[in-house]
């Protein structure tokens, strides 16, 4: 076993390496061969390859000295506009010495970018077209501005089908001389969807028990790294125990400092998935709605999706007493 | 069903009052000095702070000298007519069984309003005349309207007890209910009192009813407390409210500021509503005090501070139509204000670690704290050797790795590697 984190010692270093997004990776190549490379959006659900097709693209280019020619900004670190006319700026402007007459600016969560900052964005990227090409990198496509999504050719990032997704982990176990069994990859998948990284880390974390990896343990290592636990708290509500409730909440926004945004969206997903009554999930809906307008309005984030937990107990209660 | 531990754990008897040893032995010669005969005073008069044990002194001795006690306070007692009525007859003949009698004045800071100048006259005439021991209590003795009646009484002086003796008390009553306390919580309730020994004990049943143990984390709020009108009294005047006008009355009795105000209410409102309707309705009520607490901020127009206090008064006050109220449920300090500072402190070595990961992994640091993380705390906290290897590969310093291995014993191992 090695120490460092796998999700990066596994990450592919060249276009060739990458074991999915076929399509996608033909496209990129393609870039390579005519050494022309246009402004780009990585659109897609995170753990697929976003960062990882850029960067590849980036090496492949340049070779191993790519980092001289490259800047990576995670917008949800930096995201204001001053970023945008200060550190974007100085970069793009400043022709290139290589032999490829661009460099490769790589906005990674762009997404997180606020309206203003993309704004600026824009000017940026058509003033300096000649000297450095963008490469934004986001969950959502929807919220970059539609002046820039005009500007660059479209990339769409699907999760990986799961015959893909287990031969790359059953391949690092090998290196890594980890026993992984076969119920323990289908939980790994079960938990993670077709996130790569998370996939990755949580291999990494089970293999720290240095045992063969069955399901029980992977799972033990979800509930532990994310105490987010959505719809637990659901469940929990549903039940009728609003302070218990109401407790996980509070760890989840104070302790793991998740959005009340990002909370809340996240119900609104569950509900729809959850075992209840068809015409019961149309009325949560609009209390989750009303909620979600209030969150924008509100002073507290707890006190407005504590609210929509008592909303989740009195139904619950109804059901228990329409049944 | 709820008791009030004050008077629950009263003292029977004058061995059990805590403090005032001497007032207490002046207080008893003086009723033994009856049996010789009518003494030159006959009536004393006890004065001191509130809730120091001057009332239940008095009962207590009634109690160990087997003496018939005949009590009023002034509420009772405010014209001439009305104290001749009792005091005048209790004090002038004997017990209706034969036995002795004592004759209990309290509250006398009561009558000094002009209406009542007939009732402060006609006690004194009571007290020339007595044929029995009558004890006055009032917090001040000095008060102008006293001055003649304090002349033909035996001015007797109750300070307040010391935190040891509070504390004395406080031990006991926790021994009765089978609650082990811990010294250092009992020292600080008996401390906050500065004396009073009722509100210690309210305080105490506050906190400790219901449970086994109670630790010095458990009392470590009650600097919140207020002394005029405790914040606990707030919360029912607003929880248990019936009208929209006592409910939002409540706001100008609390000395916490609106937004601690608020955490009290938010934090106790579920505990009290227990129909799902109910408790519904008045989170309702608070997420739109909290709208509300948000246009304030958009538009800087505090005038909007009187839409918040009504959503977190009376629309909780309203909220409250099926929930039943069973037994004696405790008032608890904001748990959330508690947890804060401590959560703030962690977000922040999240974010430090997570500019390490930053660093080699090609992700953002708010990302990185989020998802990566977790797993780092799982790693460091059963494999040291993956752990020291990750540590040195991310470059994070001491603090850290204590962090991710959660304790010292991990930590150390760790960086032996």
């Amino acid at each position: 076993m090695s120490f460092e984190m796998w999700a990066e010692k596994y990450r592919p270093k060249s276009l060739d390496e990458m074991v999915n997004q076929k399509e996608i990776v033909e496209r990129l190549k393609n870039f390579v061969e005519t050494r022309n490379v246009p402004h780009c959006i990585f659109a897609g659900p995170p753990g697929t390859g976003k960062t990882t097709a850029a960067l590849c693209l980036a090496r492949d280019l340049y070779g191993d000295g790519y980092r001289e020619f490259i800047m990576e900004l995670n917008a949800s670190d930096e995201r204001g506009i001053n970023v945008v006319r200060e550190t974007v700026k100085t970069f793009a402007r400043v022709r290139s010495v290589g032999e490829i007459p661009f460099k490769i600016m790589i906005l990674d969560e762009a997404d997180n970018m606020t309206a203003d900052a993309q704004q600026a964005l824009r000017r940026t990227m058509e003033r300096y077209t000649e000297t450095c090409r963008f490469i934004l990198c986001a969950n959502y496509s929807g919220k970059i501005i539609e002046p820039i999504q005009s500007r660059c050719a479209p990339f769409r990032f699907t999760f990986l089908p799961r015959e893909e997704h287990d031969r790359y982990l059953q391949f690092i176990a090998e290196k890594e001389n980890v026993t992984l069994l076969k119920e323990g990859l289908d939980a790994i998948f079960e938990v993670c969807g077709g996130d790569l990284r998370k996939a990755i880390n949580t291999l990494q974390a089970a293999s720290s028990f240095n045992k063969p990896i069955d399901a029980k343990t992977v799972y033990s290592i979800a509930g532990r790294a994310h105490p987010a636990d959505v719809q637990k708290m659901i469940e929990t509500a549903m039940k009728g125990d609003f302070i218990e409730a109401r407790k996980q909440l509070r760890n989840m926004i104070q302790k793991y400092g998740v959005a009340g945004s990002d909370i809340i969206r996240q119900i609104h997903t569950e509900i729809f998935r959850a075992e209840i009554p068809e015409p019961w999930k149309i009325k949560l809906a609009d209390a989750i709605g009303e909620i979600d307008y209030r969150l924008v309005q509100g002073a507290d984030e707890e006190v407005q999706l504590s609210a929509l937990l008592a909303r989740l107990v009195e139904t619950g209660y109804e059901m228990r007493m329409a049944s | 069903m709820y008791a009030a531990w004050t008077v629950k754990h009263k003292p029977k008897s004058l061995s059990e009052v805590v403090g005032n040893k001497d007032a207490i032995q002046k207080l008893v010669n003086w009723v033994k000095s009856w049996e010789r005969g009518i003494p030159k005073k006959r009536a004393v008069f006890i004065y001191g702070p509130p809730g120091i044990g001057k009332t239940v002194s008095v009962e207590a001795l009634a109690n160990d000298y087997k003496m018939e006690l005949v009590e009023k306070n002034a509420s009772d007692y405010r014209t001439e007519d009305a104290v001749k009525r009792f005091a005048g007859l209790a004090s002038q003949y004997g017990s209706l069984f034969g036995g002795k009698r004592i004759v209990l004045l309290d509250e006398l800071d009561g009558l000094t309003g002009t209406a009542d100048r007939g009732g402060v006259r006609a006690i004194t005439e009571v007290v020339k005349n007595a044929q029995c021991p009558i004890v006055l209590i009032a917090n001040d003795a000095y008060n102008p309207r006293l001055s003649t009646l304090r002349n033909y009484c035996l001015l007797i002086e109750f300070k307040k007890p010391s935190a040891s003796d509070v504390m004395k008390h406080l031990k006991r009553i926790c021994i009765r209910e089978g609650i082990e306390a811990e010294e250092k919580a009992l020292k600080f309730i008996a401390q906050r009192s500065e004396g009073d020994v009722r509100s210690a004990v309210n305080d105490l049943q506050a906190l400790a009813q219901g449970r086994k143990r109670l630790t010095y984390e458990d009392v470590s709020w009650l600097g919140y407390r207020d002394r005029q009108e405790s914040i606990f009294n707030v919360l029912r005047m607003i929880i248990y409210g019936r009208t929209c006008i006592g409910a939002k009355r409540a706001v100008d009795m609390a000395d916490v500021d609106m937004d601690m105000l608020f955490e009290w209410i938010y934090e106790n409102v579920p505990a009290h509503l227990n129909d799902p309707h109910d408790l519904a309705k008045a989170m309702d009520a608070l997420s739109m005090a909290d709208v509300y607490r948000g246009r304030i901020r958009a538009t800087q127009d505090w005038s909007f501070i009187r839409y918040v206090i009504d959503f977190m008064t009376a629309g909780v006050a309203m909220a409250r139509q099926n929930s039943k109220t069973s037994g004696w449920i405790p008032f608890k300090f904001p748990q959330r204000i508690k947890m804060l500072s401590r959560s703030k402190a962690e977000r922040g070595m999240q974010l430090r670690i997570g500019f390490k990961i930053k660093r080699k992994c090609h992700i953002s640091a708010n990302r990185a704290a989020k998802e990566v993380l977790p797993y780092l705390r799982i790693i460091f906290r059963n494999n040291v050797e993956m752990a020291a290897g990750i540590a040195k590969w991310l470059e994070l310093d001491e603090d850290m790795i204590e962090y991710l291995a959660g304790n010292k014993k991990n930590a150390e191992a760790i960086k032996e590697m």
